[in-house]
Order: C-alpha cells, then sequence, then structure tokens
C-alpha cells in the first residue's frame, strides 16, 4: 500500500464514522435520501399561506397536497380532488378522496378544504396568493366529500391556481392549525403529504420524515436530509463528491461537461420562466415606444443564450415561455430579430439619440450580471447610446424597481402556471409584477377577457392577441427562457423532473440503488 | 506584585477600548446598512410582494420608526445581551441562539486555519532562513508569492478538485461540527482551514524568514558565536526570540485574512458559521442579523489583536 491509498484509507474511515453527509457505507442501512437546496439558503416559513420564497415551496410540496396538481404533461388533475366539473360558468365542483389522513392522524375532509382557501383569502391573513383566490365569493360545502367553489365571475385562472404549486392553495389540516397556532404551524405543519418535517435548522436546511399514512402510500426513503447550498458550484462539487443524492438546479456553465460523466446524471428540460430586461415605461429614455423597439433590434438573443447560459435554453418572442401551453409558435416580428440598420432607422423616428444615456441594474450571479453586460455592449454598439451598468443586489434593485426609481432592470419571473401571472401580472396596469409602470386600456382590456374566459383554447387565442401587442408597444424586452436542471447520482431513481421547478413532490418514489 | 498590577491594568484598558471599538464599529454597521439600498420585507416576501403584506412586515419589526429609536432600541438591547431575533434569514430565532450555535464551527476553522498558518511558517521561515539562496528557500519563497496572490474562493476549488473529487481524501462539501465529533470536525474542516490559511502562511512565512536572516547577522550572534555557543543554543535564544516579535505582530495583523476568508470559505464548503450566516444576512438586509455578527467579528479581531499586544509586551519588556 502507498501513501496516498493508506491516506485515503484514514481519511476515509474517519469520514465514515463521522460526516453527517459521510460515504454511502454509512448511510446506507439508514436510507437517507440527500436532497440539496441549491443556491438558497433561506427559508421563512412552510405554512403555504404565507409562503412566497423558491426553495420554501421545493419542501412544501412534499409536505401538501392540493385540490389538484400538474401530470407530467402538464395538464391539471385531481390531487385531493378525486374529480372535478363546471357546474355552470361560475361554479366548480369537487368530489373528493375519501379515507385520506392529515398527518396529525385527522381525517381529511370538505371543511379543511372551505378553511384553507378561505384562509389565503382572508386580508388579515396577508398572504402573498390572496390576489389568486380573491374571485372567489363562496365556498360550499354539499356534504364532507363535495364542495362547490363559486366566483364572483367566470374565472379562467382558477384551475390552475388550485394545483399544487407556487400558489398558496395547497390543504392544511384545520384542526392542526387551530390547536398550534399559525407561528408554530409554520415551522411544523401539517398537511397531507407524504414527508413532515422532522426538523428546521434555520439557514442550514430542512430534515424530513416519511409519513406512513399517506393516501399516496408511505414514501420509499423515510428519511430526508435537505441542506440548504449557497452556491450552485459547492452543490454540483457536493454531487461529484458523494455528499448529496439530488440538487434543485445546476450551474449551466458546468451542464456540458456534467452531461459527458457517467458519476452524476442531468436531468433537463425547458422551464417555465421567463428572462427579460425590464424597463421603465414611464420614465426616459424607454417612455419612448420608438427607442424601445430600436433598442430590442440592437441586440442579438441568440447570442444571449449562447454566451450567458451556454445553449441552456430558448430566445422567446414574449413573456410565455415555450414550455407553457399558452405560448404558440414563435412570432416573426422584426422587432424582435438583430437588425443594425432597422434599429438605428427606428431609433431615428423617436425622441432619444445616440448619445442618450441610462442605467441598467443588475445583480445576482454571473450568469444573471453578463445578461445585462452584453445587452449594454451591444446596445451601445449599434445605437451609439451611452447606457450604463449598476451592479446591486436584487432586493435592492427590485426595491427601486417597485417605486419607479430606474431606467431598466435585468429581471426574471419562475415557476409560474398560469398565463395571467406572466402576461396577467407583468403588463396588465394593476399587475403587481408590473414594476415596468406600463398602463395600456387596450392590454387591460384584452387581459380582462382572457381572465374571465374559462375554455383554455379561447384562452390561448387571447393571450396571444396579449403577446402580440407586447411585441409591437415593447414594454418589456424578453430574451429568453431557460432550462430547469437537477443533478442526481446514477443510482437514484425515480425522481420527475417538472416544468415548474419541483421537488419535494417526487421525494416519495424516489430509489437508491 | 507590580508586574501583575500592571498586567490588570492593561487588561482593564484593553477590555474597556475592545468595549468602546466594538460599539463604534456596530454603530458603523448599523448606519451603513441602513444607508444602502434594499428592503428586508422584500428578501422575507420576495418576488411576490404587495404593498399590503410590506406595510404588514415593517410595522411588525417597527421599521417604520425613526433611525436614531431604533438604534437606540438595538444598543440598549445589545449591552444587556439581548440582540433580538432575526427578521429574515431564521424569522423569529433569538440572534443570541442563532449565532451561538454557529460560533463554535467559525471559532473551530478559525483556530484550525491559524494553526496551520503558523506550522507551516514555522517550519518554513525557520527553513528558508536557515538554508537562504539555496534551492529550498527558492521554492519555499516561490510557494509564499504564490500563496499570497491566490484568492482564497480560487484555492477553495482548487483543494476540492485536486483533494477531494480528484483523489478522493476529503469530502467535497459539509462540515462536522465540533461538539458532535472532533476527528470529524479536524477531517472535514481540513480543506477550509488550508485555504483560509494558505495567505496567512505565506505572510508569516515571508515576515519570519526576514527577520531570522536580519538578525542571524547581527552583532550580538557574532559574539555569541565567539563566546562559543553552539548554533542551536544562539538560534533559539539569540535568534527566534527576536525575529518572533516582529511575527506575532504580523499574526495580529492578519487576523483580517481569517474573516475575509470565512465569510468565503464557509459558503464553499458548507460550513454552518457566522461568516456564511452574515452574508446570507446582508443579502437579506437582515439587519439585526447583520449587526450581531459584525459585533462577534470585531470582538474576535480585537481580542486577538489585544493578545498579540500583551504576547509582545512578554517577548519585548521595552514594549510595556
Amino acid at each position: 500500500m502507498n501513501r496516498r491509498n493508506a491516506l485515503g484509507l484514514i481519511g476515509g474511515s474517519i469520514g465514515a464514522a463521522a460526516l453527517p453527509w459521510g460515504t454511502t457505507a454509512a448511510w446506507a442501512q439508514a436510507q437517507t435520501l440527500r436532497a440539496g437546496v441549491t443556491g438558497f439558503t433561506v427559508i421563512n416559513t412552510l405554512d403555504p399561506a404565507k409562503a412566497s420564497l423558491i426553495p420554501e415551496n421545493y419542501i412544501m410540496y412534499g409536505i401538501f397536497n392540493a385540490l389538484l396538481k400538474f401530470n407530467d404533461k402538464m395538464e391539471v388533475v385531481g390531487d385531493l380532488a378525486e374529480s372535478f366539473q363546471a357546474i355552470d360558468a361560475t361554479t366548480l365542483e369537487f368530489k373528493l378522496r375519501r379515507g385520506v389522513k392529515f398527518q396529525d392522524g385527522s381525517d381529511f375532509t370538505a371543511d379543511d378544504v372551505k378553511f384553507s382557501i378561505e384562509r389565503v383569502a382572508d386580508e388579515k391573513t396577508a398572504s402573498p396568493n390572496r390576489s389568486k383566490v380573491a374571485p372567489i365569493s363562496e365556498i360550499k360545502i354539499i356534504d364532507p366529500f363535495t364542495v362547490r367553489i363559486v366566483t364572483k365571475a367566470p374565472y379562467g385562472p382558477l384551475i390552475n391556481y388550485l394545483t399544487n404549486t407556487r400558489t398558496g392553495t395547497q390543504i392544511i389540516s384545520r384542526k392542526a392549525l387551530e390547536a398550534m397556532g399559525p407561528e408554530a404551524f409554520a415551522r411544523r405543519p401539517v398537511g397531507t403529504g407524504r414527508y413532515m418535517v422532522k426538523e428546521w435548522k434555520p439557514n442550514e436546511g430542512v430534515e424530513l420524515v416519511g409519513f406512513p399514512g399517506a393516501f399516496e402510500g408511505a414514501p420509499k426513503i423515510m428519511s430526508v436530509n435537505c441542506p440548504f447550498i449557497a452556491e450552485e458550484s459547492s452543490g454540483m462539487t457536493a454531487i461529484l463528491g458523494n455528499q448529496i443524492d439530488l440538487t434543485s438546479t445546476a450551474p449551466f456553465a458546468d451542464v456540458p461537461s456534467l452531461e459527458k460523466r457517467s458519476d452524476v446524471k442531468v436531468l433537463k428540460q425547458p422551464g417555465l420562466n421567463t428572462r427579460y430586461i425590464a424597463l421603465n415605461n414611464k420614465r426616459a429614455p424607454f417612455d419612448d415606444v420608438h427607442f424601445r423597439r430600436a433598442v430590442s433590434m440592437a441586440f442579438d438573443r441568440d447570442l444571449l443564450v449562447k454566451a450567458v447560459i451556454f445553449g441552456e435554453g430558448v430566445v422567446t418572442p414574449g413573456v410565455l415561455p415555450p414550455a407553457h401551453w399558452a405560448e404558440g409558435k414563435p412570432v416573426a416580428s422584426d422587432f424582435l430579430k438583430f437588425n443594425p440598420e432597422k434599429a438605428r432607422a427606428e431609433m431615428a423616428l423617436g425622441k432619444y439619440k445616440a448619445g442618450q444615456e441610462g442605467v441598467v441594474l443588475i445583480w445576482g450571479s454571473n450568469w444573471w450580471r453578463r445578461i445585462g453586460e452584453i445587452f449594454v455592449g451591444q446596445v451601445n454598439q449599434v445605437l451609439g447610446t451611452k447606457l450604463t451598468l449598476q451592479a446591486m443586489d436584487f432586493n435592492a434593485a427590485f426595491a427601486r424597481a417597485k417605486a419607479g426609481d430606474y431606467d431598466a432592470m435585468v429581471m426574471g419571473w419562475l415557476g409560474l402556471v398560469d398565463p395571467d401571472e406572466y402576461i396577467g401580472e407583468m403588463l396588465g396596469s394593476k399587475g403587481f409584477r408590473n414594476i415596468h409602470h406600463y398602463s395600456s386600456a387596450k392590454m387591460d382590456a384584452i387581459l380582462d377577457r382572457g381572465r374571465a374566459e374559462v375554455d383554455r383554447a379561447k384562452r390561448f387565442a387571447v393571450y396571444r392577441e396579449a403577446e402580440m401587442l407586447a411585441i409591437e408597444e415593447m414594454p418589456v424586452l424578453s430574451c429568453f427562457t431557460s432550462n430547469v436542471h437537477n443533478l442526481t447520482r446514477p443510482n437514484l431513481k425515480g425522481f420527475t423532473q417538472m416544468a415548474y421547478s419541483n421537488f419535494a413532490d417526487q421525494f416519495g418514489t424516489i430509489t437508491l440503488s | 506584585m507590580r508586574e501583575l498590577i500592571s498586567l490588570l491594568a492593561r487588561v482593564a484598558q484593553g477590555a474597556g477600548a475592545i468595549l468602546l471599538l466594538a460599539l463604534l464599529g456596530a454603530a458603523a454597521v448599523f448606519f451603513a446598512m441602513r444607508a444602502g439600498h434594499g428592503d428586508p420585507a422584500l428578501a422575507v416576501l420576495g418576488d411576490m410582494a404587495t404593498p399590503e403584506t410590506i406595510a404588514a412586515f415593517r410595522l411588525k419589526w417597527q421599521l417604520n420608526d425613526p433611525l436614531l429609536v431604533q438604534f437606540w432600541r438595538w444598543l440598549s438591547g445589545a449591552l444587556i445581551g439581548d440582540f433580538g431575533a432575526s427578521m429574515v434569514v431564521a424569522t423569529g430565532e433569538p440572534i443570541v441562539k442563532l449565532v451561538g450555535s454557529r460560533l463554535p464551527n467559525t471559532l473551530f476553522v478559525g483556530a484550525y486555519a491559524l494553526a496551520l498558518a503558523l506550522v507551516i511558517s514555522l517550519i518554513a521561515g525557520t527553513i528558508s532562513a536557515l538554508r537562504h539562496g539555496k534551492l529550498i528557500d527558492s521554492a519555499s519563497t516561490s510557494l509564499a508569492v504564490l500563496g499570497i496572490s491566490m484568492p482564497d474562493f480560487w484555492l477553495s476549488y482548487a483543494l476540492i478538485y485536486a483533494l477531494a473529487l480528484g483523489l478522493g481524501i476529503f469530502p467535497s462539501y459539509g462540515f462536522t461540527t465540533p461538539s458532535l465529533s472532533l476527528a470529524g470536525a479536524l477531517y472535514s474542516g481540513f480543506l477550509p482551514a488550508l485555504a483560509i490559511a494558505a495567505p496567512m502562511a505565506a505572510a508569516f512565512t515571508r515576515i519570519l524568514r526576514t527577520a531570522l536572516l536580519e538578525t542571524l547577522f547581527r552583532d550580538h550572534v557574532r559574539v555569541a558565536r565567539s563566546l562559543g555557543h553552539s548554533e542551536n543554543f544562539i538560534f533559539l535564544h539569540h535568534v527566534f526570540r527576536n525575529a518572533l516579535i516582529p511575527y506575532v505582530t504580523v499574526i495580529g495583523l492578519q487576523v483580517r485574512y481569517l474573516l475575509g476568508g470565512t465569510v468565503v470559505v464557509e459558503r464553499i464548503f458548507g460550513v454552518n458559521g457566522v461568516g456564511s450566516l452574515m452574508v446570507d444576512a446582508a443579502f437579506a438586509r437582515d439587519y439585526p442579523l447583520v449587526q450581531a455578527c459584525a459585533l462577534v467579528f470585531l470582538a474576535c479581531v480585537l481580542l486577538v489583536n489585544f493578545a498579540v499586544d500583551l504576547i509582545c509586551t512578554r517577548l519585548d519588556p521595552r514594549r510595556a
């Protein structure tokens, strides 16, 4: 035995004896799934009505079920509801599953459904998802396993807002919440999902334990450790070094090389997200539609996909991602194509000329900043403008954008499931994602129609119209959609990735061979 | 007796100075944090924040009060050891508990790094000086230049790729807290400690080599040699002891590397320490938590510097 082997052996044996994320040998008997939440370190609550951050949802997906969920084709199917149907234009009836138990042992009934959704709608709860359920006028309990949800007017997005995604409408145990109080419930939530919180160490991670009585069946691996891993690249080295079995994301730059390796598997698909340049439509220079169009033609979106995310995504003509049902075929508009001559000609029509100044706010990790760097470089070269970059952290930039104190900003949204969350909230004059201060009566009228339409094919046509208007008026510069990624060890089976960035909802079916 | 009294006086004086400086530093951090952009409410509520939820958050954490009122509330709490609760990173969690549970990890990795830096520099610096101009001296000074020039985040990944993913000797991620297992902490903490230690070791080696070389050719060493003392005796009593003074002083100055190092390295290796907590708190605008972490780091720097001062006095009584 040479010295290197000896050292490795000594190191390995100490590690096996001592490390919490230690070697496979030590964990094999216990069968713990080590699922790293990468790129995030903060969760504040596991109460669906209160949660808003992506990592909170990652964990909650496994603790709760909603009335509905998406299947792997992104179709809405029953979850806690066995079936559902429209009684009339404003009433949906849900037949609930029987014999479902909450993790505290209590029975799941229609009363929990009414309580959970009304709690999100209640102003006192201050739920970030309140607007999603605000159009509901009444939740009627017909019998313990039949519920009717009535809206004030026909409300198209409702079906999507009742799924187990970033909606807040996951069903909680009324009994548990009332017994524990909301503060304690947020830390030790009680749902019907396959996992319960065993321990939550703030800023470090969450340990989950399987719920044997889950209606979907007891999980195959009962113990799950979810450490928060601040850096995505650390998540990658952790999985390569066999310290974890699964990650929630992967660094774009490393995906091509990771795909060539045999000791790690890369799961990927086009995600439900949108990455774009937010513009302040109320302030110079982006208050001029000609200038906005000119800038749109002055940068190359294909180049962004190649240089920023290493080909891990696709160019989007509008704000809706191609993975979404409401997105149609690519739009052949000149305003979206890189064309220096046309860009300069378009600028000449407007009130701003070469030499025009403006500040683009950038934030976040490298690839987010690179969007802004390439954008500003190209636009300045093509139009002779003097746009500059200002780097800050996301919260600071977002706060300025909300207050209207900015020119432009690199921006993105992730995990939204209804087109109204994208176009409606981003471009509707009252939309809460409308940091662009864009206000168009025409757009608002289209969006109102989309919201009032319940037929999916008809909604598709309406949002198409909205997208075309957005391309004409260019209130934002859509750039691309990136792929969602998970890294797994080669021996991990049973994780189905979803476009909206799912996580703990899949733990129950995972096996480690 | 007189010596003891003067030592106690120095300690009391030092403690007073440390307290005063720490409070001044905390005030600086307090106002610097508030002067920056950003809103803790947005960090908690994320992209789904609505004006109502933001208003409720600000009311709950009394963020609408005048800045001086907020500062006084914080200061009067801090003076009696009550740092309040974390607003964002671990909502509602008492900060004393949060920082307290993480401090051992940071202190352990910091002390480990310092120990590694001392061992490396004592060996390398001494060999370099005694064999100056030889190949081993060139090698060690070149390494020292490399150590000073390498950014810690780069070195961290280089160490992970070489020693964890390449040779598989050390874990690539994760740290065992020393209270769970000391062996585990020494093993899993080796790479982070080495990454933090490298620039310090390099700086220490250079200063020790220079100091030793300077002393080696001083008159009192020549005299000692002419008196027939053995080389070992001369080195230990006349050379090394004199060279220790600049060496120890530099240790005090370089402790800041420990801090910068821990902040970055803790994140890369997943050490749940005060450094990574402070970074998260700063990004999240968790004001009371940043202030508490900064205070802890300030206290550490001041304490180490104070200890270095005391040691230097012992080594060189003229400085008393």
